[in-house]
C-alpha cells in the first residue's frame, strides 16, 4: 500500500516543527532526531488511524510526546534524579544543544518540570491553541493554562530578572549556572 | 489589555518609557501597577526568546535522512511495520 502523496507532504511539512519540539523536550539534537525518526516510523506504520482532514501536526506531536514520555519513564528508573541529571548534562556540555546563544535560556527551560516545559513550548512556540495542547498532552484545558502560567513565572525567577535591562543577549550565563542544578 | 489574553499573543509592551508621575507617592497600588507592567515586559521577552530558539530549529527544515526515510516508507509501507 502506498501512502497518499498529500498525506506524505503533510507529514514532511510538520517535521521542522516536530524537531524543534523534540529538541526543546530532550535538549540533545541527536536524541531529538532519534525521537523524530521513531515518531515517523510509528506514525507511518499506523497512518490508517489518521483521519484525513484532521490536524496532522497535533497527531504527530501526540505520538512524539507519548514516545518521549515512555522513554523518560524508563530513564527515570535508571537515573534517580532525572530532571537534575538532565540539567547537569546541559551545564557540562552546553554544546550538545548546538545552539550556544540560547544556552542560558535553555538551561532555565531544562529546570522546569517536564509537564510545564512541554505545555509552554506547545502554546508559546509551536503555536497550538490551549485546546490542541490539552489534546496532545491528554489533559484538561485548565491544566494546560496553569502549567503554562507556572512555567512562565518559574522561568522569570530562574532567569533572575530584576529589570527588563537584565534580560539582554549580552548577559553572561553565570546567574543561571551559579544557581545550581536540579530543584532550587 | 486584559489579564485573560492568550499568553502567546502579547505584543512587546510599549510602556517602557512611561513617565512615572506618581513616584513621589509610592502607594501599594502604583507599586503593584509597576510590577504588573514589568511582569508583562518580562513575559513578552520570555515569549520572544522561546520562539526565537524554536524557530532557529524550524528554519533548518527537514534533514535529508528524515526526508529520505519518509519517502522510503511511503513507497514501501511494509517497511514501517
Amino acid at each position: 500500500m502506498k501512502l497518499d502523496p498529500a498525506i506524505r507532504d503533510q507529514v514532511l511539512a510538520t517535521v521542522p516543527s516536530l524537531r524543534a519540539f523534540a529538541i526543546s523536550l530532550c535538549g540533545h539534537v541527536d536524541r531529538a532526531d532519534d525521537l523524530v525518526q521513531e515518531t515517523l516510523l510509528r506514525a507511518l506504520a499506523h497512518i490508517d488511524s489518521f483521519e484525513p482532514g484532521t490536524n496532522m501536526p497535533a497527531w504527530l506531536f501526540t505520538i512524539l510526546r507519548n514516545l518521549f514520555r515512555s522513554e523518560y519513564r524508563k530513564r527515570r528508573r535508571e537515573v534517580e534524579d532525572a530532571d537534575g541529571h538532565y540539567a547537569e548534562t546541559l551545564k557540562s556540555h552546553p554544546e550538545q544543544t548546538g545552539r550556544v546563544e540560547f544556552s542560558e535560556f535553555r538551561a532555565a527551560l531544562a529546570k522546569l518540570p517536564s509537564d510545564q516545559r512541554e505545555a509552554l513550548i506547545l502554546v508559546g512556540a509551536s503555536g497550538f491553541s490551549y485546546e490542541e495542547a490539552a489534546a496532545i498532552c491528554g489533559c484538561a484545558i485548565g491544566t494546560i493554562k496553569s502549567r503554562v502560567n507556572r512555567a512562565r513565572t518559574r522561568l522569570a525567577d530562574l532567569l533572575a530578572i530584576d529589570s527588563i535591562d537584565d534580560f539582554g543577549p549580552d548577559r553572561p550565563t553565570r546567574a543561571v549556572l551559579a544557581s545550581g542544578g536540579g530543584r532550587s | 489589555m486584559t489579564t485573560g489574553k492568550p499568553v502567546n499573543a502579547e505584543p512587546p509592551a510599549p510602556v517602557r518609557d512611561q513617565p512615572e508621575a506618581q513616584n513621589t507617592m509610592d502607594t501599594p497600588v502604583t507599586q503593584h501597577r509597576r510590577e504588573v507592567r514589568l511582569g508583562r515586559e518580562i513575559q513578552a521577552r520570555i515569549g520572544q526568546q522561546l520562539r526565537a530558539m524554536y524557530d532557529e530549529v524550524v528554519k533548518e527544515g527537514v534533514p535529508e535522512h528524515i526526508s529520505d526515510l519518509v519517502r522510503r516508507l511511503s513507497e514501501h509501507d511494509d517497511g514501517a511495520a
